[in-house]
């Protein structure tokens, strides 16, 4: 198995910041990006919502494997000596799991993480691990979110600055945050029209100038609306029909506006990318100014797990950060140079803060609070029944009622007088109980459009804070990927001779 | 003061513990259950779900065939999807190794007038399409097939709540109060709980709380790992074993398959055990693609692992001991999913009777009474340093 000193997992501001600092002080870093993705991942929304809204050229692989590296070069270009140190730069490779002996599992040749590419998976020994894996879309359901064209920011900026392969014309943006506004800044500066910026608060909390300088380009600030449905014509959306709300967030009728767009991204917040984290069991804490779980970390970006740092968005995100990259890329080298010195390296010290700001400057404390509203205010345009997980179609109302999935058209008296609040009865709110009797988040995303979703329902069905809700368990593989993909393709004579049999008297049975 | 007082308790929500609480509520005792986390929050929401007979294991042999008889009826009779599917099982050679164990099987079930017929590839790639072309030969089982653990735990769950019975969910046992030979109550976490009899029905952990009372029940805790792919569209309906592992269809399409090497642990009394995944996901992966080619691409998104025990000889453990003479030990070894509704009945049976129709008489503690303390050191049963 392949050993590296340093391996950093994401390519973004964070991750290269970190790659840079390390390798100028001389560490051997292997820096690994996921990016360009497989299209038959892309198109299952995997890992970031594209909503079917990439083009053609995405199935391009070389040519997206030069556009992906080109964005990284760029991020290179101040500091040669990087280049000079040689970070090894794997793309189009992404981390699917990470492992490391512990209390149950002690049988480990050391950490490692599993690694695969669009056609095979290999395993990875790291003495230090930086995860700088940035942040995910938040996925609410409404009303026609299952056609193509509903898609998240992140989604729509990975497109669109990595990719150059969006192909939206018309876009309908939910949120008048900065995550807001900022992605109808970067769509009209790609050349696509954005229509309508939708908030159901009563004024847009993202920056005034942003504001007023989009409503110059002829995009309409809907406040107090929000979305009813989106309308669509061959599995694509056509248009959007938002509702003005009251202050209950309820829809006032008559008063629907029908907009054309081909395309609505949901910018209402961005979630951490902790999964690798949690793998590793790294200490967990839930802080909704930072979007929710979060990794604790001292200021030298280490978390609680001996060797393993964090950096960026995936330590926590503020919508500050998506205006200030300088945030993310500081922690980045931070995390570099500590990571660096716990090698032995000698270094040229921590850089000054910069960019780190009072609670008040990072955007709203309680993000968790707006994404209840939102998802309040679409429940009562559209109803229940909307998909809260699509993978699996299951709707809130089904949830709510702790269904049994359709297919297996179960009815029983039994059966009827059970539902969510009869189970909230018996047990404090556990999403892995209801995910394993709804199936909500046993999809092919693995919970990945539909976890705050359905934390934040149960957090409201159960009247308990959502910091109270426990974060339902990821596990490997991170990413779906094929048995003919993940399986090890040099597995070893041992391996296959002393493969037992299910505990048995009569077969081997390995210690 | 007791919190609660109950004439029978039952320590453990698993699979086990709550088909026996089922029964027992059913024949009208006044039953609570006590379990440290959720309904099936080990093994027996987490197991790969498949009913056999247990042609295999000769004392398992009575406890199985019952077993398979009653999940037919338990839908009915619980009023909640189990999803059981009794399509038989399926076993298949794809090495001549495997092959030899074929006939070794076949002649067991014959020897024990099990239904069981033998299959040549070109049988079994019909019943199981897409099998692999090494495929020598195989057995087909019709008495079987599997069901979802999830929702059969949680159906025992809700019946049994519905017959009376009192579940009480994250709360741990913590110790046992015995007075002259006999379980007087329970120490839980929320106060003590007095009954006239006690079940021992917490997996890994009943030997900790059989250990309170000096009893030995020598169990060793192990983990286990399986995947899940994406949903295929319908393939087969058999419960499927072979080229090393064990596994099924879910309704929904997903293949769940498990198998390969276990690892030793240690557990404690209260606390919910890590279950870590680890790389060997991959090396089942790839023996489910061996086993199955034509679906070689399905992408595997996800992967679970479990804590099972097991006795030294794999065999499940249902006993009374002399003292305390009101306690029921009950261990499943690895085999308790399969065989749970007969597990219960024969809970129930002792209960109330003192004995069962059903012949456990192989399942008893007194087969290991030459059995050393340090039995676990000896056979290298035991967590690895690091
Ligand atoms: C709407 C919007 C506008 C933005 N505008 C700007 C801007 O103007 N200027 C600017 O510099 N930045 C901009 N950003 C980017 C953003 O502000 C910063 O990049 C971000 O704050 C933090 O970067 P990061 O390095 O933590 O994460 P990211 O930049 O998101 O990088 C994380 C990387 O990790 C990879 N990754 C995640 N998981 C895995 C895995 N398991 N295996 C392999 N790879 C993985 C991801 O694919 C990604 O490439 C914008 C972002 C958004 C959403
Ligand atoms: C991956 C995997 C695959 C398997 N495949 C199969 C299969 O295909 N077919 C089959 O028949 N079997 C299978 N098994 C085995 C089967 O799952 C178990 O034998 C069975 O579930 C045991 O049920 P149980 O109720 O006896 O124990 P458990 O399910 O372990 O339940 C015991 C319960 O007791 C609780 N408990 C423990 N200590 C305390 C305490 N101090 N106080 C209160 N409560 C406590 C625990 O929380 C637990 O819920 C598999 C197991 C695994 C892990």
């Amino acid at each position: 198995m392949e050993s590296r000193p340093l391996v950093v997992v994401g390519a973004g501001v964070s991750g290269t910041a970190a790659a840079i600092e390390a390798a100028k002080a001389g560490v051997p870093v292997t820096l690994i990006d996921e990016n360009p993705v497989p299209t038959s991942m892309a198109g299952l929304n995997v890992p970031l919502f594209f909503g079917q809204r990439f083009n053609n050229v995405l199935r391009d692989r070389a040519l997206m494997m030069e556009r992906v590296a080109a964005t990284n070069e760029a991020q290179y270009e101040a500091i040669s000596e990087a280049e000079e140190a040689g970070v090894d730069i794997q793309l189009g490779t992404c981390v699917w799991g990470a492992f490391r002996n512990s209390q149950n599992s002690r049988l480990l040749d050391g950490p490692q993480i599993g690694l695969a590419d669009h056609e095979r998976s290999w395993m990875m020994k790291y003495d230090r691990l930086i995860v700088a894996t940035g942040s995910r879309d938040l996925s609410f359901g409404f009303a026609g979110c299952d056609l193509a064209g509903a898609m998240g920011a992140n989604g729509a900026h990975s497109l669109m600055s990595r990719y150059q392969a969006l192909s939206a014309q018309r876009m309908v943006i939910l949120g008048g945050g900065l995550l807001g506004l900022k992605t109808a800044k970067m769509a009209l500066d790609n050349g696509i029209d954005v229509a309508a910026i939708v908030d159901i608060a009563p004024s847009m909390r993202g920056e005034k100038t942003l504001a007023t300088l989009l409503q110059s380009k002829a995009t309409e600030l809907y406040t107090s609306h929000t979305v009813k449905q989106a309308v669509g014509n061959n599995g694509d959306i056509q248009s959007v029909v938002l509702v003005e709300i009251d202050d209950n967030l309820e829809p006032i009728a008559g008063t629907e506006k029908v907009i054309t767009a081909d395309t609505v991204c949901l910018a209402i917040g961005l979630v951490p990318n902790i999964e690798i984290l949690s793998l590793l069991d790294c200490d967990l804490t839930f802080k909704s100014e930072l979007g929710g779980y979060v990794p604790t970390h001292d200021d030298r970006m280490r978390t609680s797990v001996y060797g393993v740092f964090v950096a960026g968005d995936a330590a926590g995100f503020h919508e500050a950060m998506v205006h200030n990259p300088d945030i993310a890329r500081n922690q980045g080298r931070i995390a570099g140079i500590a990571a660096a010195e716990s090698l032995g390296a000698t270094t040229k010290g921590f850089p000054p803060l910069k960019g780190e700001m009072s609670e008040g400057q990072r955007g709203p404390t309680q993000v968790h609070t707006i994404w209840k509203q939102w998802l309040h205010s679409l429940a009562n345009a559209a109803g229940q029944d909307t998909f809260a997980c699509q993978c699996e179609e299951i709707t809130r109302s089904e949830i709510i009622g702790l269904e049994p999935p359709r297919y297996l058209e179960w009815e029983s008296e039994q059966m009827n007088r059970r539902n969510l609040q009869t189970q909230l009865k018996d047990n404090p709110v556990n999403p892995n109980q209801v995910k394993r009797l709804t199936r909500a988040g046993t999809g092919t995303c693995q919970g990945r459009n539909c976890r705050e979703q359905v934390a934040l329902l149960l957090a409201e069905e159960s009247n308990t804070d959502i910091a109270d809700v426990p974060l339902s368990t990821y596990r490997p593989p991170l990413r779906p990927l094929p048995l003919n993909v993940i399986w090890p393709d040099d597995e070893s004579e041992d391996v296959r001779n002393e493969w037992p049999k299910w505990f048995s008297p009569n077969n081997k049975v390995l210690g | 003061m007791p919190v609660d007082r109950a004439e029978i308790v039952i320590i453990g929500g698993g699979v086990s513990g709550l088909s026996s609480a089922y029964f027992l509520a059913k024949a009208g005792k006044d039953v609570v259950v006590v379990e440290k986390g959720m309904v099936g929050g080990e093994a027996s929401g987490r197991n790969g779900g498949m009913i056999s007979e247990r042609t295999d294991e000769p004392a398992l042999i009575p406890l199985a065939v019952e077993s398979v008889r009653l999940w037919a009826t338990l839908d009915d009779e619980l009023g909640f999807p189990t999803e059981f599917i009794h399509q038989g099982r399926i076993q298949v050679a794809v090495s001549e190794e495997e092959m030899g164990d074929i006939f070794t099987e076949r002649d067991h079930a014959q020897r024990h007038g099990i239904s069981v017929e033998q299959l040549d590839p070109s049988q079994i790639s019909e019943l199981i399409p897409g099998i692999s072309g090494r495929t020598l030969g195989g057995l087909f089982f019709a008495n079987g097939g599997h069901a979802n653990p999830q929702r059969a735990v949680q159906a025992f769950a809700w019946a049994f709540q519905d017959l009376g019975g009192r579940l009480y969910q994250n709360t741990a046992v913590t110790g046992i109060n015995v007075k002259d030979d006999k379980v007087t109550s329970v120490e839980t976490t929320v106060g003590d709980i007095a009954a006239d009899f006690v079940v021992a029905a917490a997996g890994p952990q009943t030997a900790l709380l059989a250990d309170m009372v000096g009893v030995h029940v020598p169990v060793a805790p192990a983990r286990v790992e399986i995947i899940a792919t994406a949903p295929l569209d319908p393939l087969f309906d058999i419960a499927l074993v072979g080229n090393g592992l064990y596994g099924r269809q879910a309704a929904r399409g997903n293949l769940l398959f498990g198998g390969g090497a276990h690892e030793w642990i240690d557990v404690d009394l209260t606390s919910d055990p890590a279950k870590p995944n680890t790389p060997l996901i991959r090396n089942i992966a790839r023996r489910l693609a061996e086993l199955l080619p034509a679906v070689a691409d399905v992408p595997v998104i996800r992967s679970w692992a479990g804590i099972v025990e097991q006795a030294p000889d794999y065999m499940p453990i249902i006993d009374i001991p002399d003292s305390p003479s009101n306690y029921i030990i009950v261990t499943a070894s690895a085999h308790g999913f399969g065989i749970a509704p007969a597990t219960g009945k024969v809970v129930s049976d002792l209960v109330l009777h003192g004995k069962s129709d059903i012949d456990i008489s192989g399942l008893t503690l007194n087969r290991f009474s030459d059995l050393t303390p340090d039995w676990r050191q000896n056979r290298g049963w035991i967590p690895a340093h690091h």
